[in-house]
């Protein structure tokens, strides 16, 4: 399984980086979006879940996530365009496991959005935040659940997807708003009590939660800390529950009707 | 190596539309080694028989083996046997071939030396010793129909299912596909179905397998379709075919078909042919465009099976 899983991730990440349209954009756009929002609310946005910390600090892992999304979604668009030029029943008619065909777009994902993670983490110390050896480690294992969480759900929703049109709708409508609800932007602390109960069952909040301590916590206080060890499970489950029922989608062939 | 047996697929019914019966208990077996055609209108179910075989849709009723194992039961193990080269291209455009290869060999869990050989023997009959470096979009469509047959020569398959391989290529290119196809099917003694509308592909088969409405109508060597049709017959191109076939059946008493503007005349002893002809002209001159003898090729034998020619099979695109 895993032979055929990273033989096509492989395949993903070589047409990402014959792109380079697609790997500035992906990189340019969310330190972009982190520079001008940053800054601009910089000033004015000082509230007291922030933990003292500058709106540009704040906003900061809230970025990666959304690298992380982005990631996803491109990468899940990409099973549209494969099973419109044909790529798609090939793969389907080899004998892979089918959790190899999910694994394969899903690493791909990952590993673009690790490149994109990694280059932005330079960042870190130019806001005060100095990173060991150890909460480093645990940094990277956080993207990696984090944008397994992200790969894995975009390509729950794109497989049964006819167009990236369609793609797009819920985009916008679903992925996006589990961004905007994840305390990415504002924290939860201060969201009024409709909105706070959604960002809590929200499991893109809780992978926020998951990266955002290596930066201020030392990996010994991590794993005793309830919120960050509940955040860590919640991340778990939201990926492998995405990872198995993508690989039931999979699975799924098109059947008679019975006589 | 294939054997089919009462196999029924139903599209099941959505609001707008009823549900199909796309094949109807079907019962086909191809033997090893065979080199097999099947046709068939638009309609006639041999694309979904073809998703049946390789393993992407599931059936009504019925069973499949393949080489020996349960389709429908042991997918993977069937799959493994099979090698399938689908009409609409299989292989990343963005990757060079070689890269296309190795990937399709990651898959199928092929590696080392042994891999260096098969990419050798796979590609040896080919005409892209040169292109292995280059991207798939930079091919010309013969090339890039060479890369997906190629790719799936890897894995050395024992059974090849190839759906209209040859769409799109310009004659020149489909004649040098399907004679490769067929020196390879020899050389290495595997077992071929191919769907196919081009009749002149299906000249050298062993077995033509022709299907209408989800039934298989017939399945036998070219030589036997052609012999059903009798030695020659007339055909007859004219503007009001309609009422002259009436006048040909009644005043001359023989059997007609027709087919358009086309008159045919298939049930002709041998020898009659020309006299016939030349009563015909006598008769209706000016209602006759042109008017011919001919040798009964495959394509009469399908038109005279199905009620349709080939032009207005593929006329109507097969989306099915």
């Amino acid at each position: 399984m895993i032979g055929p899983a990273f033989a096509l991730a492989r395949r993903e990440f070589t047409r990402f980086m014959r792109q380079p349209q697609r790997v500035v954009g992906t990189v340019a756009q969310p330190i972009l979006f982190w520079l001008f929002l940053g800054s601009g609310f910089n000033a004015s946005f000082h509230s007291p879940g922030m933990g003292g910390s500058s709106y540009l600090e704040y906003f900061y892992p809230g970025v990666m996530l959304m690298m992380m999304l982005f990631a996803s979604i491109f990468s899940s668009i990409t099973i549209i365009e494969d099973r419109d030029a044909g790529f798609l029943q090939s793969v389907l008619v080899a004998p892979v496991s089918r959790m190899a065909i999910v694994l394969g777009k899903v690493f791909g994902g990952v590993a673009i959005a690790m490149v994109q993670t990694l280059i932005f983490t330079i960042a870190a110390p130019f806001l005060g935040l100095h990173l060991g050896l150890g909460s480093l480690v645990f940094l990277v294992g956080a993207y990696v659940l984090s944008s397994i969480g992200f790969a894995a759900m975009g390509f729950f929703f794109a497989w049964s997807m006819r167009s990236s049109a369609g793609f797009h709708a819920i985009m916008m409508v679903f992925l996006m708003p589990l961004w905007m609800l994840s305390g990415a932007l504002f924290p939860i602390e201060n969201a009024p009590g409709w909105l706070h109960a959604a960002m809590t069952v929200n499991p893109v909040a809780h992978a926020l939660v998951l990266m955002r301590g290596p930066f201020y916590m030392q990996p010994a206080e991590l794993l005793a800390d309830s919120k960050w060890l509940l955040a860590l499970g919640v991340t778990i489950l939201w990926g492998g529950g995405f990872l198995l029922a993508s690989m039931a989608r999979v699975e799924k062939r098109e059947k008679g009707a019975a006589l | 190596m294939i054997q089919i047996e009462n196999l029924t697929y139903v599209y099941p019914a959505s609001r707008k539309t009823p549900a199909r019966k796309a094949i109807d208990n079907l019962s086909l077996s191809i033997a090893e080694g065979q080199f097999s055609i099947l046709s068939g209108p638009n309609g006639s179910g041999k694309s979904t028989l073809f998703r049946i075989l390789c393993g992407m849709a599931y059936p009504s009723a019925g069973s499949v083996r393949i080489g020996g194992f349960d389709l429908l039961k042991e997918p993977a193990k069937a799959r493994g046997q099979m090698g399938v080269v689908f009409q609409s291209p299989a292989v990343d455009k963005h990757l060079t071939v070689a890269e296309n290869l190795k990937l399709h060999a990651d898959l199928y869990g092929l590696s080392g030396r042994d891999l260096y050989e098969r990419m050798d023997e796979a590609t040896g009959w080919t005409d892209l010793a040169d292109r292995l470096n280059d991207k798939v979009i930079t091919l010309s469509g013969g090339l890039a129909r060479q890369v997906e047959l190629a790719k799936c020569l890897l894995t050395r398959p024992r059974l090849l299912l190839l759906d209209e391989p040859t769409t799109g290529l310009d004659p020149s290119s489909r004649r040098n596909f399907v004679d490769a196809l067929h020196k390879i099917q020899k050389g290495r003694r595997m077992t071929v179905l191919m769907t196919s509308h081009i009749f002149s592909e299906a000249e050298d088969a062993d077995r033509v397998a022709i299907m209408k409405d989800g039934v298989l109508l017939a399945n036998d060597s070219p030589q036997v379709l052609r012999g059903q049709l009798g030695r020659e017959m007339v055909v007859v191109q004219s503007r009001n075919a309609e009422s002259l076939e009436a006048r040909i059946r009644l005043g001359l008493n023989l059997a007609t078909r027709r087919h358009g503007d086309e008159i045919r005349l298939e049930e002709t002893d041998n020898g009659d042919s020309l006299p016939i002809l030349e009563k015909l002209l006598a008769a209706y001159r000016s209602e006759i465009d042109s008017i011919a003898i001919k040798q009964p090729a495959l394509e009469d034998v399908f038109i005279h099976l199905t009620g349709k020619t080939a032009a207005e099979t593929e006329q109507t695109g097969d989306a099915a």
